[in-house]
């Protein structure tokens, strides 16, 4: 079973009981420190195992490495 | 909100001159700045970290506000390919100290602001000393390391860090205060990336310092609604701006651990 999500701006399928890690790892962004917010809040690091996402969630993967 | 003492409360407001009411005149007519304000403002000291793309708003901003007075550090030259963006630096410029060409820009802009430029490597084991006894440190460096030094500097001095960055059309921004606020390590904390020239269009690190110039001048009046524990994120290509609530990191290795000077 699937629920939809918006990953990165675009309306994507993926897996009931999904969590951060696993769609990071969907989007190869595993090892690249990306900040993650959903729903307009900041996901801990040590969070990503266990947060699982819902049906209808906004997630964005934000590059850390800004620079000026 | 919790005052801050950005002005040092042992020494007594500067008065301001007949020619600074008239130079700040717009500002003062804001009823939530006024002459009190006004002489807060010229009571502060602001350290701008880097006067690349950031910092020539952030500090041309500073000054023209009446800061009185600026420390800016910097350790390269000015280069053709930096004049897309950092609009202190003029084509008669290149080859010339970043903060040489900075001082000399802002010392015109406003001779009642104290400019302290320092050519060098901000790094861990200077960061501190460097800071000197500034207030605030305003973010316009550009990369991950050095931001860490000004984050675990302004947890050991207890000062707030106004963080600023740039992507390509992208920006954000937040305000780090030590005590109140998850620190900036507590949202950053992983290794830098590889090291790769980022793209970035003019304007974008036009608004994100001009939102850290007022952040830093709203501080230094003590007047709410400033970032903390919020990070602006501003997309200039869809141009909007949203905001991530941010929350301090139990597990946080920097701020549970840096010593908080109260």
């Amino acid at each position: 079973m699937e629920i939809e999500v918006i990953l990165n701006g675009t309306k994507e399928k993926v897996p009931v009981d999904t969590t951060i890690s696993q769609l990071l790892v969907l989007e190869n962004e595993r090892d690249k420190h990306v900040v993650v917010e959903l729903n307009n809040k900041y996901v801990f690091l040590q969070k990503y195992e266990t947060t699982v996402v819902s049906d209808g969630d906004r997630i964005e993967f934000i590059n850390p490495d800004f620079g000026g | 909100m919790k005052e801050m003492n950005i002005t040092d409360p042992e020494q007594p407001l500067s008065s301001l001159s007949e020619d600074e009411l008239l130079r700040y005149h717009r500002q003062i007519i804001i009823p939530q700045i006024g002459e009190e304000g006004q002489r807060k403002i010229k009571g502060a000291g602001v350290f701008v970290a880097g006067v690349g793309g950031l910092g020539s708003i952030s500090a041309y901003y500073l000054a023209a506000a009446g800061i009185g007075r600026l420390r800016i550090v910097d350790r390269d030259r000015v280069e053709a390919g930096n004049l897309n963006r950092q609009i202190m630096h003029w084509t008669n410029d290149i080859g010339a100290y970043k903060v040489d060409s900075a001082s000399e820009k802002l010392s015109k802009l406003n001779h009642y602001c104290h400019i302290e430029s320092i050519q060098g490597e901000m790094r861990e084991d200077n960061i501190v000393e460097l800071i000197g006894d500034c207030s605030i440190i305003v973010d316009a460096t550009d990369n991950l390391e050095t931001r860490k030094f000004l984050n675990r500097a302004s947890l050991q001095k207890g000062i707030p860090f106004i963080y600023g960055g740039v992507d390509r059309f992208n920006g954000m921004i937040s305000t780090f205060v030590p005590g109140e606020t998850a620190c900036f390590e507590c949202i950053f904390p992983g290794a830098a990336g590889e090291k790769r020239p980022i793209g970035i269009i003019g304007p974008t690190p036009g608004i994100i310092a001009s939102l850290q110039a007022l952040e830093a001048v709203k501080i230094i009046l003590g007047l709410e609604g400033i970032l903390k524990g919020r990070l602006l994120f501003f997309s200039g290509t869809d141009m909007t701006f949203r905001e991530i609530r941010i929350d301090k990191n139990p597990e946080c290795r920097i701020c549970n651990t840096v010593a908080i000077k109260e």
